[in-house]
């Protein structure tokens, strides 16, 4: 009989497959109680490190590679975690006593583990990086190795305790339907995995989830949370309809026909291809930071060019680059970065572009404008602007450019041009501002947190700086006012715009195209699909007459 | 022995990538280190759980103590760890 049982959705997507459970430490051998050799113990023990560390090594190289550098970083820990003194000592004391070399690693990280699970938040959350290091030691002694999980019949839907970091990394999203287990949150590592490779995922579970038997059909919606076992045909049909959300090539219209752009966020050139698959109509943010990051210096004119040309290739549709945005968080090696007492408040985005690094930035917008050339899909636009005079000086900078490249004779292609909506003053002088370019982009992360005034980091203010605030969606909606009445068009690329229960509020303030990470491509698409514009301008006039957060949180919802 | 307070710059303090490059960076140098949070116990710096379980956020106070011969380069390094604003 059919059971639905509820967790916490990771992904926009969800699978129906056949349920397999992971139980990794589960047939282990027997060690018996007898005394062991210190010596032979020792000696075993050291082979398992030597494995553990290999295996580290080579899972974190794995990750950077098909899921990014970011993610690899866990793996640094883990490295860190292996090598702790106090993990090598009380396994070495252990031994000595004469405990199987077994033993010693469960005693010597359930303290540890324990620890962290008392503490709340971040802490907690690493307790499943040492459950993963531990993991290691103890295969590395068993001489087998865990269940491999990168062969999994395709169409499985894996059903786990929990699964670590090393576990996500290995699931093929080609073959695992999806995945449920009874612990974990939503900033574990293994959402965050399952996120990147686009596996339907539920976590948080509960006990519930060890009724489900092995071989039971499974339906995964990562969406809403819901597992549901041994589904009825509706529910698988409405189950598999969800799957992937097969990607849709064309332009999608809502029902009463207004078109809108939905187009994919990108952030490295592996993140283009993705854009490619999920049916994207274009870039609407190319982040040009990872061309900079990471490296001694900074990449060349003919560097740029090459990866510019790539992304400009990849679609017919526009792609909006936006230019060098760092300080604040995403420092570089080579630039002078002389931090003021708040990053987020100080030399970053066009600050930097106009003042220190004026140098790399006529590089960058050469390398752009030349990439451009013969192309009719570039876009280009400048990240925290507050006056018009910083929009004035970085057009200008483009002007410059253009013409020293007609002298030289050197093919090049006029973009559009873009003011990314960032600052409270970008939107104070909006109508000033769509005058002088084609397009904006409204960055919804970094404005709700300058219009609210809160750390976005700062997890107790996470209602305040909700993007739903009654007073950003009045600095939305004045953008947007401002840009149609000038002829502009607009488009939201912060995460607001992945969120497809947002889409029909967003498409009601009018905005032209959402840009979001390439996995929610498909579910934005399919909903835009779904409504109506003028229910959707309904809905937008009632939330901007809200007065309170909750009021649009229950508008959202209900609809 | 030297010790030095710092203000904690990355954004998820001191966990995961900038927890494992502080250990990593302890290890790299003959003198003795410890990290205390503010108030709190020091501990060891060269031990990955240990530097975990001070549960150090953003803008938290820390304190970073060497004893030994390259104890000034050691601190330099391990408080340039703390105060890149790098994740």
């Amino acid at each position: 009989m059919s059971q639905t049982l509820s967790g916490v959705g990771v992904t926009p997507r969800s699978g129906v497959g056949t349920a397999r459970w992971y139980r990794p430490r589960d047939g282990r051998s027997e060690t018996g109680g007898r005394e062991h050799d210190p010596e032979s113990e020792r000696e075993r023990i050291e082979r398992a490190f030597a494995s553990a560390e290999a295996g580290i090594e080579s899972t974190r190289t794995s990750v950077a590679d098909r899921i990014g550098e970011e993610e690899a970083a866990v793996f640094d820990a883990h490295e860190q975690f292996l090598a702790d003194p106090t993990i090598r000592e009380g396994i070495e004391a252990a031994i000595d006593r004469g405990e199987p070399a077994e033993r010693a690693v469960e005693a010597a990280f359930a303290g540890p583990i324990e620890q962290f699970e008392a503490m709340e938040g971040r802490v907690a959350e690493r307790a499943d990086d040492l459950r993963d290091v531990c993991g290691r030691l103890l295969d590395g002694l068993s001489g087998e190795e865990r269940a491999d999980l990168s062969g999994l019949p395709t169409g499985t839907v894996l059903l786990a305790e929990r699964l670590t970091p090393t576990d996500t990394a290995r699931l093929e999203p080609e073959r695992v339907a999806g995945f449920a287990t009874i612990a974990g949150g939503r900033t574990s590592h293994a959402a965050i995995f399952a996120r990147s490779l686009g596996i339907p995922a539920v976590v948080g579970v509960g006990e519930g989830l060890s009724t489900v038997e092995e071989g039971e059909t499974v339906g995964i919606n990562g969406e809403t949370g819901e597992v549901v076992a041994d589904p009825d045909e509706a529910a698988v049909d409405r189950l598999s309809a969800g799957v992937d959300h097969d990607a849709i090539d064309e332009r999608v219209r809502t029902t009463d026909g207004r078109e809108v752009d939905v187009a994919a966020n990108v952030g490295t050139v592996s993140d283009l291809d993705r854009a490619i698959e999920s049916g994207a109509d274009g870039i609407g943010l190319f982040r040009t930071e990872f061309l900079f990051l990471d490296r001694t210096e900074p990449p060349d004119e003919e560097e740029q060019l090459a990866v510019y040309r790539e992304a400009l290739d990849a679609f017919d549709d526009r792609v909006v680059v936006r230019t060098l945005d760092v300080g604040a968080d995403k420092p570089v090696p080579y630039l002078e970065t002389e931090e003021g007492s708040n990053p987020f408040l100080g030399v970053r985005g066009i600050r930097r572009s106009l003042g220190p690094d004026s140098a790399l930035f006529e590089t960058q917008l050469r390398a752009l404008l030349r990439a451009g050339a013969g192309r009719q899909n570039l876009a280009v636009m400048f990240p925290m602007v507050a006056t018009t005079e910083e929009l004035d000086a970085a057009l200008d900078r483009v002007e410059t450019v253009a013409a020293e490249l007609g002298e030289a004779g050197i093919e090049h292609a006029r973009p559009e041009l873009g003011v990314m909506i960032e600052t409270p003053a970008a939107v104070l002088s909006a109508r000033a501002l769509a005058a002088r370019v084609e397009f904006f982009s409204i960055g919804t992360n970094d404005l709700s947190a300058y219009v609210m005034a809160v750390d976005r980091d700062d997890e107790r203010l996470a209602a305040l700086g909700d993007p739903l605030q009654p007073a950003v969606l009045r600095a939305i909606a004045e953008s947007v006012e401002a840009a149609h009445d000038a002829g502009a068009w607009i488009g939201v690329c912060g995460e607001m715009a992945s969120d497809p229960s947002l889409a029909e509020l967003l498409v009601g303030l009018g905005v032209d195209e959402l840009s979001m990470s390439p996995i929610s491509v498909p579910a934005v698409k399919a909903e835009i699909r779904s409504i109506a514009a003028e229910d959707a301008e309904r809905l937008a006039e009632r939330a901007l007459a809200a007065e309170r957060l909750p009021e649009v949180e229950a508008l959202v919802d209900h609809d | 022995m030297i010790s030095r307070s710092v203000e904690v710059v990355p954004e998820n303090g001191l966990h995961a990538r900038p927890a494992a490059r502080f250990v990593q960076t302890a290890n790299g140098y003959e003198a003795a280190v410890t990290v205390a949070a503010d108030e709190g116990e020091a501990v060891n710096a060269t031990s990955m759980i240990a530097v975990t379980a001070l549960g150090v956020g953003q803008g938290d106070r820390v304190t970073v103590t060497a004893d030994g011969e390259d104890e000034e380069e050691a601190i330099e390094a391990l408080c340039a760890v703390l105060t890149e604003p790098v994740e």
